[in-house]
């Protein structure tokens, strides 16, 4: 299977308070493609600086981080901007849809970047709510939603694009056991069906349960790989 | 640009939206006001005819010149036709708490001097040979329903008459003027009236008369014949000052005063109150904006995109207040025109002061946007995603 993102000799350090705190520390990585992930460890560990590197979000101070193909440390900002808007879908665990706008418009957001009429923006916006079961609530706001909804429409915002690789970030922090597994499970779809790369980070190892595989860091460092050999869960 | 956001972001807060648009409009109405007041001065002076001069005491404009100095000031080379103007000062009987202002003059150089006046109603010849006639302003007359043959009984409060009853007139004409220096609610009567009222026992009140204009020939330098008239006076009895019709005009303006630059003063300050309002609004939108818009940064929208829906709702909601202040002062232009056509001849809402109005509104909203903006677009895109809370 093709590697889709391939990390070497990685490192990351933030400055605070007059000292460096190296986040990431040397660090060699390989995630193959269309494969479900979940991303634990400690707190401060580095899994959220990872995310934010692979998804071009931020940049490293030294190594190469090689996604689908693209080294984007050699991207400047409006290079990764565009390159974020065409390549990967982001989930948030506080969900972090704009509230002004309805659960469509949230969704046709990121399409406003792609070459699309107005008409194949609304199809392709109610196509992907359509997918996470959301096609009644399409006209509602994000308050007028529940926790679950609203990280679904969130899922679909990040699978509007049709984007290879979907980043998700606690994106079952904020939501109950039972609404929780719902999320992990269309996760777990769009991984078999429409065979995205998804990572996602988590503190539950409930939730990585429904991952391929588990990568453990520590310390800023690769601990280890585990293949979940019963990704369904239980 | 995500267009829908932009409004979305704008109607999102309503009270908030609204009380900034209010504010903006108060201001820039304000603004505008007191633009088209100053020009309002501007296109008084302006219009002032060149070719007539005001003589007047040098002492001070409230001490009459002796009557004998209208002879003797049509022997100066030049001088075509002099009329008297006495202020007097009455009140209307039928309105005494409204003011308008009433002149003695000379019906037989009068109109001749002011070619801006025409009859619209009545005829002036009638005014002419009636002693007691009068001429009243069109916007005078409307405003008190008068009409040509109708009595106007004025109270006198400089020139009293010695039985106790008010002075009474007969509208004889209504005039219309075409010019911004000669407002229309005036009321003009004749000064040999007055004087022989004065001089039978019949009123009294002070002996002279306040100013004389001076119609200066055609072909003549109207600075030699004002040079010509103070230098007669020179040893008295009494010295006199000669100006321009404009001269005379802005003095009188200026008797409060520096108005302009006191308008200039209060407006500048208006400008500076208001931006601090919309610049403090806008300030807290931006902090409450910082998580959306770190996600869409994380989508993949530009700085330029994320800081133009900061400067392009800021813009948005001064433009609407300004737009609201622009539709009220058109609407209110009429009838603050006819309120303060008395001090104010010139008062109009030009092209130039909405104009004025409208890049206001720009600038503060351009200002009060990039601020906030400026802010978000220094973060990063982890930075805005952390200002989560």
């Amino acid at each position: 299977m093709q590697a889709a993102i391939n990390l070497r000799s990685v490192t990351k350090s933030y400055s605070r308070g007059g000292e460096t705190l190296r986040v990431l520390d040397e660090l060699d990585l390989e995630i193959d493609g269309s494969t479900f992930y979940a991303l634990m460890g400690p707190s401060g560990s580095g899994k959220t600086t990872l995310l934010n590197l692979v998804g071009g979000l931020d940049q490293s101070n030294s190594g190469i981080v090689q996604v689908g193909g693209e080294d984007l440390n050699e991207l400047n900002g409006s290079e990764l901007a565009q390159w974020r808007a065409e390549n990967v879908g982001f989930i948030f665990q506080g969900f972090n849809l704009l509230p002004v706008l309805t659960a469509r418009e949230n969704v046709e957001l990121p399409l406003l970047l792609a070459p699309l009429s107005k008409r194949q923006r609304r199809e392709q916006a109610e196509r992907a709510l359509d997918l996470v079961g959301l096609s009644d609530r399409m006209n509602h706001k994000p308050r007028e939603l529940s926790g679950g909804q609203e990280q679904r429409v969130a899922i679909a915002r990040a699978i509007a694009t049709d984007p290879k690789i979907i980043l998700a970030d606690e994106p079952t922090g904020d939501l109950d056991r039972d609404t929780a597994d719902t999320v992990l499970e269309l996760l777990q779809r769009l991984n078999r069906e429409l065979q995205k790369t998804i990572l996602m980070v988590t503190h539950d190892p409930q939730a990585a349960s429904y991952a391929a595989k588990t990568i453990h860091l520590d310390k800023g460092k690769l601990g280890r790989i585990d293949d979940n050999h019963a990704p369904a869960g239980n | 640009m995500p267009w829908k956001l932009l409004w979305r972001n704008v109607t999102g807060h309503p009270v908030r939206s609204s009380l900034t648009i209010g504010a903006v409009a108060v201001a820039v109405f304000l603004i505008t006001i007191l633009q088209a007041v100053t020009s309002g001065l501007s296109r008084t002076l302006d219009a002032s005819a060149a070719n007539r001069l005001l003589v007047q005491s040098a002492v001070s404009l409230f001490v009459d010149l002796p009557l004998s100095y209208q002879q003797k000031m049509m022997s100066v080379e030049g001088v075509e036709a002099i009329c008297k103007w006495q202020w007097f000062g009455g009140r209307y009987e039928q309105d005494k708490g409204g003011f308008f202002p009433q002149f003695a003059i000379d019906p037989e150089t009068f109109m001749v001097s002011y070619p801006e006046m025409s009859v619209s109603a009545g005829s002036y010849e009638d005014f002419s040979s009636t002693r007691t006639g009068c001429i009243v302003g069109q916007q005078l007359a409307d405003k008190y329903d008068w009409e040509v043959g109708q009595s106007v009984p004025i109270g006198g409060t400089i020139f009293t008459r010695t039985d106790g009853t008010p002075w009474t007139f007969t509208i004889k004409a209504i005039y219309e003027s075409n010019s911004p220096s000669f407002d229309e609610q005036q009321m003009f009567f004749h000064y040999s009236y007055l004087r022989e009222s004065l001089e039978q026992g019949g009123a009294t009140g002070p002996d002279g008369v306040g100013v004389f204009m001076l119609r200066v020939a055609s072909g003549t330098d109207p600075l030699v014949v004002q040079s010509a008239v103070d230098e007669m006076f020179q040893n008295g009895p009494q010295r006199v000052q000669t100006t321009t019709e404009a001269e005379f005009n802005r003095q009188f303006i200026t008797m409060l005063g520096d108005v302009p630059s006191l308008l200039r003063l209060v407006g500048g300050a208006v400008l500076f109150a208001i931006f601090f309002a919309v610049l403090n609004t806008m300030l807290l939108t931006g902090r409450e904006r910082t998580r959306d818009i770190g996600v869409m940064k994380a989508l993949g929208f530009t700085n330029r995109t994320t800081a133009g829906l900061l400067i392009g709702e800021s813009v948005l909601l001064c433009m609407i207040g300004a737009g609201a202040a622009i539709g009220i002062g058109l609407a209110l232009e009429r009838p603050l025109a006819i309120a303060t056509a008395t001090l104010l001849p010139g008062f109009a809402f030009n092209r130039g002061t909405l104009i004025l109005a409208a890049g206001i509104a720009l600038g503060v909203g351009l200002v009060s946007g990039f601020l906030p903006s400026l802010r978000t677009s220094r973060m990063t895109t982890t930075q805005a995603l952390q200002e989560l809370g």
